[in-house]
């Protein structure tokens, strides 16, 4: 095993109800895909382990949750996001026109230090639908959108057949582990309450 | 909206989420929602700029105070007993995967005009000033029928049946000396006033072994711990359980307006021009104004500071119990500091809040005493509001009302009211008997 130390990085994914969310991140981490639309239930966050080079990242996707349908996503959600991960439905134009507002609602609540340089990636997904003819944003848009905001990395993706999925997510690594600093950022140090130390024994028992 | 639930909640206190999170698991359809364009209701933590607008009425805080969102500050300051009821709801939700906790560095009591530390180990026993030397005895044999003392072995008993000796007579028959009887009571069992003394001691008895086990169970310096992030993470964190089973969250909805049949059920809420239609509401106070009734006010100050409380061994994190009788009043006084060291400030600063239940007109001056013990204070902020409980008969109109929360600095009461909700709600009781060691060992598979 790598001597190294092992990098933890909570990636946040965000979008419009309905893009596909739910489904990027179970393609990337579970290689599943599923076709019955529900708006998200269960879905809480996954990990998975990342290797580039000779590093390896633990990637910690957090999902929404379904809390974004009516924009109640609460400040502890976006705490700590080392990226930003922008999803839109290539086949919806709302969806695509809303990632302005879901960017502004992250560096408003995540509150960034570095909000120019903060790393958001933007996937265009659902590319397979209709073999591609209900398509109504364009990449020569997306691209032109990403490239105004900071030129933030842009992919197509179909998360049903798993298309860009794993480029999108290792370029999503290593942006987030960019934005992580370099020096140890204040850690308090916790406790773990849900496992906990034996009781101290009261008395002995001779 | 436009839909049909079975349950709509109403306010996004920590006492709300939780209940929205039990009832999601459930399997119930919960649709949350709040007024308020942020969880945590009355029981939120409010970053600076929040803070200046709720109490100055101004929309930006100093800048020399450093970055609004570096602050969690607390409407509700509470610690949590490390092994008490909400860490076992915590453990039994598995909702300890969204929070990260610190233990709290001290506990301690004021007594005869001074701040003292209430020991965390033998060895600091021994050492307090609390107590003189055959005081200690005395007591340190009290400690030892508590710490022996099984409900079910009568051995343990000492022929004292404790679901009828009152506190009162127990204590006697151990020859404890008022002042220690008041620190027990208070700082140790951690009751709000003397009721206690003329009830039966069982109670009482079982409080101060949970005061023990908490101590033990992270062996830091006082039983308590506390989220980084402040309380405020708590309702959303039960929020996201929630949402994860199937709750549906919409924050920012003015006006929730509770509709019902004409036989006085509830039938639905309406916001905004939509009505949701439900079977029951659960809500907090504010929601339901003529189903409840007002049972006392509460008194708080809120301070941000630059320095640890003094006489605290310059502590990051404390509380201090100003026991009713040391004051001249009714019930107890509740000094919490916490800190950047929880994450609840930039660095170098601290917050702490006196809270007591409100006994005169005069609700600010009757802080003053744990006002005093704070040292310079760069802003100070008071928080006068009035508390209440729910007169509605839930089986007639099926709306569930949480009371407000006290002004205790643990959360014994904010649980006991989750869970006798949940039973009313549900017809269930809820099983808390989590083995802690078991959820060690089975971390550790």
């Amino acid at each position: 095993m790598s001597s190294r130390r092992r990098v933890l990085l909570k990636v946040i994914i965000l979008g419009d109800s309905g893009v596909g969310k739910t489904s990027l991140m179970n393609q990337f981490v579970n290689r599943k895909f599923s076709n019955q639309y529900k708006a998200t239930i269960g879905a809480d966050f996954l990990t998975k382990e990342v290797q580039i080079d000779d590093r390896i990242f633990t990637l910690q996707i957090w999902d929404t949750a379904g809390q974004e349908r009516f924009q109640s996503l609460g400040v502890a959600f976006y705490r700590g996001a080392d990226c930003c991960v922008l999803v839109y439905d290539v086949n919806v134009m709302k969806s695509f026109d809303n990632l302005n507002n879901w960017r502004e609602e992250f560096l408003i609540q995540a509150s960034p230090s570095d909000p120019e340089n903060f790393p958001f990636v933007v996937l265009g997904n659902k590319t397979d639908v209709d073999g591609g003819k209900s398509r109504v944003v364009s990449e020569k848009k997306a691209k032109a959108w990403c490239a105004s905001k900071g030129n933030i990395p842009y992919f197509e993706t179909s998360a049903k057949e798993g298309f860009n999925v794993d480029a999108a997510f290792e370029c999503i690594t290593k942006n987030a582990f960019k934005n992580e600093p370099e020096e140890e950022p204040y850690l308090p140090d916790t406790i773990d309450v849900a496992g906990g130390q034996q009781q101290r024994s009261t008395g002995c028992e001779c | 909206m436009d839909e049909e639930y079975e349950v709509i909640v109403l306010g996004t206190g920590l006492k709300e989420c939780i209940l929205s999170g039990l009832l999601s698991v459930d399997g119930l359809k919960v649709l949350h929602m709040d007024r308020n364009d942020y969880y945590g209701g009355e029981s939120t933590s409010l970053n600076l700029n929040q803070l200046w607008k709720k109490f100055r009425g101004e929309e930006k805080a100093p800048a020399h105070l450093g970055s609004s969102r570096d602050y969690n500050v607390d409407m509700m300051p509470k610690f949590m007993m490390a092994n008490g009821k909400l860490v076992r709801v915590l453990i039994h939700t598995d909702v300890t995967k969204y929070l990260s906790f610190k233990a709290v560095d001290g506990s301690y009591v004021f007594v005869q005009g001074k701040v003292q530390k209430v020991p965390a180990t033998p060895m600091e026993a021994l050492k307090s000033p609390l107590m003189g030397i055959f005081e200690k005895r005395r007591a340190g044999k009290f400690f030892s029928y508590v710490q022996e003392y099984d409900e079910k072995d009568p051995k343990t008993h000492d022929g004292m049946d404790l679901r009828r000796v009152t506190t009162k007579d127990l204590i006697a028959k151990f020859g404890l000396k008022e002042d220690t009887i008041d620190f027990i009571g208070h700082a140790v069992a951690l009751h709000c006033n003397d009721n206690h003394l003329h009830q039966p001691a069982y109670d009482t008895v079982m409080r101060m072994k949970l005061y023990a086990e908490s101590l033990a169970r992270f062996q830091g310096g006082s039983p308590y711990i506390y989220p980084l992030y402040g309380l405020g993470e708590l309702p959303q964190a039960f929020a996201r359980l929630s949402a994860v089973y199937g709750g549906t969250y919409m924050l920012n909805k003015p006006e929730c307006k509770v509709e019902f049949d004409e036989e006085g059920k509830v039938s639905g809420v309406t916001s905004e021009g939509e009505t949701a239609k439900c079977k029951k509401v659960v809500c907090d106070p504010s929601y339901l104004t003529n189903k409840v009734r007002k049972i006392g006010r509460v008194a708080r100050a809120i301070a941000i500071m630059s320095h640890p409380i003094p006489n605290t061994n310059d502590s990051q994190s404390v509380q201090v119990i100003l026991p009713q009788k040391q004051l001249g009043r009714k019930s107890d006084m509740y000094v919490f500091c916490c800190s950047y060291s929880h994450n609840v400030a930039p660095k170098g600063k601290f917050i702490a809040f006196v809270s007591t239940d409100a006994e005169t007109d005069n609700p600010q001056t009757e802080l003053q005493p744990g006002i005093d013990l704070l040292g310079p204070v760069d802003e100070l902020f008071f928080d006068i509001y009035d508390r209440y409980e729910p007169v509605n008969e839930p089986t007639l109109d099926n709306c569930f009302i949480s009371t407000s929360y006290d002004a205790t600095t643990h959360f014994d009461t904010t649980v006991v009211d989750v869970l006798n909700m949940y039973k009313l709600i549900t017809g269930k009781e809820l099983d808390l008997s989590v083995d802690l060691n078991a959820a060690s060992a089975a971390e550790e598979e």
